[in-house]
C-alpha cells in the first residue's frame, strides 16, 4: 500500500539513525519530533529525496474519562511529511509526527521552501503551529476568522444532511 | 543528480519593505481578487520601485470552500461529484485522484479495461486542459499570438470536440462522476474508438500550427523568453511538479517513473525543456498535448474486453468501509503530482474517511511567485502568471 514506506534505504535510515522501532502495515512510521529536521535533511541530501511532496495535519479531540478513576484520551495532533525522489523508479518517503496539544512542531522551512505554504494552510485549517516559520499567518482564511475549520469538534452549521 | 539549466536570481520572499531604500518611490499595487490575468480570484500585493516589482506578497482563499471539511462527513461513494470541482479544467483526473487512494486502502482491484479507459480518458482531458492554457495565454499576452482573443476561441474550438466525446460516454459535458472506487462507472459505446481517432486527427494538425506560433512569432518570444525563470532547485525546494518542473530541466513524470492506470504498458516520452522561462513552460505544454494524443492513439484500439468495474454498480452509499489506517496516491494530472492523503476510518462507521487532504499542484507553483516576480515588471507578472496554468479552484479548494 502507498503511505507505507517500501525502500529499504529508508526503512534502515529510519531504524538506525533515528530510533524508529515500529512500521505499521498500514500507517507511515513515526518519527520523534527531536528527529524530524535532522531525517528531512538526511533524505534530501543523503537519499535524495528532494522533490517537496506535502503536509497534512489531523486532529484527534481528547475524550474524558469514562469512569470515575479511569484516565481519559488527551487532546493530539498528527503531521505527515511526504517527500519524493526524482527520476526513474519515484519513491515517496511519508513519516508522521505526533504532537500534544500546544506542542509546536519544528517547520521544515529552511530546508525545503515549499514547507512554507503547506505549514501556512495547516496551520490555518488545523492550527498546529510551527517552531522556526518565518511567516506563520493564515493562508485560506480570513486573518480575522476565529477557530480552526478543519478540527474535528468545529461544527458546520448548516440544515443540510449530511453534514447537519 | 546535476541539472542542465538555468540558475535564475532567486529574491527573498521575506524582505522587510521597511528596510528598502529610504528615497525609494513605493507604490503598492494590488493586483486582484477581481483581475481578468489571475484566472479566478488570486491577490497578489506587489511593492513596485517605479515599475519594476520590489515584493510580492500572494493571498490565496478567495475560493476556498472548505471541500476536505465536506468530505468528512461525505461516504467514499459521494465524493467524486464534489471533487470533481476542484480543478475544473480537468475533472478526470480529480475523480481519478481520490479513487486510487480509495482504492489502495479498500484493496479493491480495477480490472484492466477500466485501467485503459483511465489512461484514455487522462490523456484526453491532459490535452483540453492544456488547450484551455493555450487559449487563455494568448489572451493574458493581449494579442501576442494572433490578436486578442483568436486563440482563445480556437482553443476552445479543439476542446468542445473532445468535451463531446467525454459526453458520449458519460452524458457530461464537463463534471462527469464516472470513476469509482474499484472501477468505471460508464463503459464507452460501440463506434467510440472511431471517433477518437478522428478527433485526435484534427487536433494533432492543429497543434502543429500553434507550435509556430508559440517558436516563431516574435511578440511571443519577446514576451515570454527570460522571463519569469524557475530554476531546478527552487521548483524542487517548493515541490512544483508538472511541466513546470520539466520546463526547468527535470526529467520527472510519474507516468513514466512511478505508473499507475496502464501506463506502464506504453512508452511515456518525457518532454524536457531546460531553459526554465515562460516559453520553455509553453513548449513542454505543447510537446506533452502531442506525446498525450499518441498514447491515446495507441491504447485506443486495443482496449481490452472485460468488465469495467470490480462488482455490481454501487446500491448503497455505505459499501465502501474502510475501517482503519492512512495512505497517499498520486497521479500526473496536467499541472503536476495531484495527490490524496486520506485518514481512514471516520463518520458513519467506517464509510467516510477521518481526514482527506488534496496535494494541489497549482498551490505549489503558486507558491514560486514570492521568489520569481521581484526584479519583472508588471506586465510579466502576467506572462508568468499565465504561464503556472493555475486553476483557483484547486489552489484553494
Amino acid at each position: 500500500m502507498i503511505g507505507v514506506v517500501h525502500d529499504e534505504r529508508v526503512v534502515s535510515l529510519l531504524r538506525d539513525r533515528f530510533e524508529v522501532a515500529g512500521f505499521p502495515d498500514d500507517a507511515p512510521p513515526l518519527v520523534g519530533a527531536a528527529h524530524h529536521l535532522a531525517l528531512a535533511r538526511a533524505l534530501r541530501d543523503e537519499l535524495q529525496f528532494r522533490l517537496f511532496g506535502f503536509v497534512v495535519a489531523s486532529h484527534w479531540p481528547g475524550k474524558p474519562a469514562k469512569k470515575e478513576g479511569e484516565s481519559g484520551v488527551a487532546e493530539a495532533f498528527e503531521l505527515a511529511y511526504g517527500l519524493r525522489s526524482i527520476g526513474k523508479g519515484s519513491g515517496l518517503a511519508v513519516w508522521r509526527l505526533c504532537l500534544a496539544a500546544g506542542e509546536h512542531a519544528p517547520s521544515l522551512v529552511e530546508l525545503f521552501a515549499g514547507a512554507d505554504w503547506q505549514e501556512r494552510e495547516q496551520f490555518d485549517l488545523v492550527g498546529v503551529r510551527f517552531k522556526g516559520h518565518p511567516d506563520l499567518r493564515r493562508l485560506m482564511m480570513p486573518e480575522d476568522w476565529e477557530g480552526f475549520p478543519l478540527r474535528r469538534d468545529y461544527p458546520i452549521n448548516t440544515p443540510c444532511p449530511p453534514w447537519r | 543528480m546535476k541539472f542542465s539549466t538555468a540558475t535564475a536570481t532567486v529574491a527573498d520572499p521575506y524582505l522587510d519593505i521597511s528596510t528598502y531604500e529610504a528615497d525609494a518611490d513605493l507604490m503598492v499595487l494590488n493586483l486582484g481578487p477581481q483581475h481578468p490575468s489571475t484566472h479566478g480570484v488570486f491577490r497578489i500585493k506587489l511593492y513596485l520601485d517605479g515599475e519594476v516589482i520590489v515584493k510580492a506578497v500572494p493571498y490565496p482563499g478567495f475560493l476556498h470552500r472548505g471541500v476536505e471539511k465536506l468530505c468528512e462527513k461525505l461516504t467514499y461513494t459521494m465524493m467524486t461529484p464534489i471533487i470533481d470541482k476542484n480543478d475544473y479544467l480537468s475533472p478526470m483526473m480529480n475523480e481519478q485522484a481520490i479513487n486510487m487512494a480509495f482504492e489502495d486502502l479498500h484493496g479493491s482491484a480495477v480490472p484492466r479495461r477500466a485501467k485503459y479507459l483511465r489512461t484514455i480518458f487522462a490523456e484526453l482531458q491532459r490535452v483540453a486542459s492544456h488547450l484551455v492554457w493555450l487559449g487563455t495565454f494568448g489572451v493574458d499576452l493581449g494579442g501576442a499570438l494572433g490578436g486578442g482573443t483568436t486563440l482563445f476561441m480556437h482553443c476552445f474550438r479543439e476542446r468542445e470536440m473532445i468535451l463531446d466525446l467525454f459526453e458520449e460516454v458519460t452524458g457530461c459535458r464537463f463534471h462527469y462522476n464516472t470513476h469509482m472506487v474499484g472501477g468505471n462507472r460508464h463503459d464507452i459505446p460501440a463506434k467510440w474508438a472511431k471517433g477518437v481517432h478522428r478527433v485526435i486527427g484534427v487536433i494533432a494538425e492543429r497543434i502543429d500550427e500553434y507550435e509556430i506560433l508559440l517558436t516563431s512569432n516574435k511578440m511571443f518570444v519577446d514576451r515570454t523568453k527570460g522571463v519569469g525563470v524557475i530554476d531546478a532547485e527552487l521548483a524542487l525546494s517548493l515541490g512544483i511538479t508538472g511541466p513546470i518542473l520539466r520546463a526547468a530541466g527535470v526529467d520527472h513524470d510519474l507516468r513514466r517513473d512511478a505508473p499507475y492506470h496502464a501506463y506502464d504498458e506504453v512508452d511515456v516520452r518525457v518532454a524536457v525543456e531546460t531553459a526554465g522561462d515562460c516559453q520553455a513552460r509553453a513548449i513542454v505544454r505543447i510537446l506533452e498535448m502531442r506525446e498525450s494524443l499518441r498514447i491515446v492513439g495507441e491504447l485506443i484500439d486495443n482496449v481490452p474486453e472485460g468488465p469495467i468495474n470490480g462488482y455490481r454498480p454501487t446500491k448503497t452509499p455505505l459499501q465502501v468501509k474502510i475501517t482503519k489506517g492512512q495512505g497517499y496516491a498520486c497521479l500526473e494530472g496536467p499541472r503536476g503530482e495531484l495527490g490524496t492523503y486520506v485518514i481512514a476510518g471516520g463518520d458513519n462507521r467506517g464509510a467516510s474517511p477521518y481526514r482527506l487532504k488534496i496535494r494541489s499542484p497549482s498551490l505549489h507553483a503558486m507558491s514560486c511567485l514570492p521568489y520569481v516576480l521581484p526584479g519583472l515588471t508588471v506586465s510579466d507578472t502576467i506572462a508568468t502568471f499565465g504561464s503556472l496554468d493555475p486553476v483557483m479552484g484547486e489552489v484553494d479548494r
